[in-house]
């Protein structure tokens, strides 16, 4: 028997709660076919939660799942860039036509597909951030020298999540794009998932007791990215993620997270989301999205 | 007299990497261990952490190696950290997870113009600091005339800069932690 779960034509933050809805049951009890063949446009924060499904049923020992690629040319094209494919073929079985991509080949993105499982691989997506995005982030998006640095600083914080508190590896993507409906304006997206424990299981021993009735995923974020608090009980932990949060405050920008059914997320004035999603569909893992607007005259 | 120690050399010997960012918790917690041990076989009381080639310095590591550095203290000799060459960006970093421990710092841009303090610090702190740095060194009653206070409130305010290792202390008189 095989399970099909198929992939939103339009797979980002929300197109996920979609497509886990989709997954049903989680771990699931038979054999996956990720349907992506209808899917259009996919965000960063799409491409790498679907490489963290891939992980996680891998490192659960289940059968591969199988990928149909989309059907748009564009669409496979652009997930060829970025590089999405080049790591997908580890986890899922594709099944149609795969673009063909060198190991250097030129990509729009940010910063392409990039696994992240130590702290060397924090170095060097940082490092490659600033040297190739600078030059959009400032002349698309009108960031000040000191946002980008705070924007390459914000994907410094949230690749080490991944590397401290995960248990296994994960993967990072930015890219920019123009968020005509939502915005009106051009954002920069940094999208960070892992297939590891969750904050829930990584919070527990130190903070189910002290939450009580209301533990669970919502309360584990609001701990983590609201309260500072870190499963390393030393002084001077758990510092990451209020720095983003200040980071974005000061530059009208949104973290979201989302870890097992939650998504918790601290909003600026443009979004219309709910500061926290409780009884979503189980998906593996952690996802962060970090999202930046351009800069408007007045906002600065 | 004044130590002064180059974070990019160490940060090349901690990782293989082609860029110069001071990122991720176990980087910070190599040059710590580098900077400390440097540090102990100085015999100058005051150490420059310099900070003139790095990048990108992000919270942990700032939390890392400065926030570690001034709470890891031996209290068997005096010992005064200063940084400079740190850049706007470097500095809010800095700012951030030093106010998060009460801590504080003196720090220098590399344009050389005057210290900042950064972390925890109250507008008294700042005053005085400032004015030792601009009238050299002193004691309570010449930065009390310097600012128009009472002798005592310039006294507390100068021994908290000195418990803080901002200025170094002795016999009553207070002097500039060397800065060039």
């Amino acid at each position: 028997m095989i399970h099909v779960a198929a992939i939103p034509a339009s797979f980002d933050d929300r197109g996920l709660d979609q497509f886990a809805q989709e997954l049903g049951q989680w771990p699931p009890p038979e054999r996956l076919l990720v349907d992506a063949r209808g899917t259009t446009w996919a965000s960063p924060y799409g491409l790498v939660s679907l490489l963290t499904l891939g992980q996680a049923i891998a490192e659960l020992g289940l059968p591969k799942p199988r990928l149909a690629v989309p059907d748009s040319d564009d669409t496979r094209g652009y997930w060829g860039r970025v590089g999405f494919f080049h790591h997908a073929v580890e986890y899922f079985d594709l099944v149609g036509k795969i673009p063909k991509r060198g190991a250097d080949a030129a990509t729009d993105a940010l910063l392409p597909v990039t696994r992240i499982a130590a702290a060397e691989d924090v170095h060097e997506v940082v490092g490659r951030l600033q040297e190739g995005a600078t030059r959009i982030l400032t002349s698309e998006l009108k960031l000040e020298a000191k946002a980008t640095m705070g924007f390459a600083m914000a994907l410094s914080e949230a690749c080490q999540n991944i590397v401290e508190h995960a248990g296994t590896g994960g993967w990072v993507a930015a890219q920019t794009y123009l968020w005509r409906r939502r915005l009106g304006r051009k954002v920069a997206v940094i999208a960070v998932s892992d297939a590891g424990i969750g904050f829930r299981r990584s919070l527990e021993p130190f903070e189910a007791k002290k939450v009580g009735d209301r533990w669970g995923d919502g309360a584990a974020l609001e701990s983590a990215l609201l309260h500072g608090v870190s499963r390393f009980r030393i002084a001077g932990r758990g510092q990451g993620l209020a720095g983003i949060k200040r980071y974005l405050l000061r530059w009208h920008g949104k973290v979201s997270i989302r870890s097992g059914t939650a998504r918790l997320s601290v909003l600026p004035d443009w979004d219309d989301d709910v500061p926290l999603a409780e009884h979503l569909p189980m998906f593996p893992g952690s996802q962060v999205q970090i999202t930046i607007p351009a800069q408007e005259a007045s906002g600065r | 007299m004044r130590e002064r120690i180059d974070l990019a050399p160490i940060l090349k010997d901690t990782v293989a990497t082609a860029y110069c960012d001071l990122v991720t918790r176990p980087t910070g917690v190599t040059v710590r261990q580098r900077v400390e041990a440097l540090i102990a076989a100085s015999p100058h009381p005051t150490a420059q952490l310099d900070f003139g080639s790095i990048g990108l310095l992000d919270f942990s590591c700032a939390d890392e190696i400065v926030a570690k550095l001034l709470l890891n203290h031996a209290d068997d000799r005096p010992r005064f950290l200063v940084l400079v060459n740190v850049t706007e960006t470097q500095r809010e970093a800095l700012d951030h997870v030093l106010e998060h421990h009460r801590l504080t710092v003196v720090a220098l841009s590399s344009d050389g113009a005057r210290p900042w303090v950064l972390g925890w610090r109250t507008p008294d702190l700042l005053a005085v600091f400032d004015t030792v740095t601009r009238i050299g060194p002193g004691d309570a009653g010449r930065v009390a005339d310097a600012l128009g206070w009472t002798v005592e409130r310039a006294a507390d305010a100068l021994q908290s800069l000195a418990l803080r290792r901002l200025v170094q202390a002795a016999s009553g008189t207070y002097c500039p932690l060397p800065l060039s």
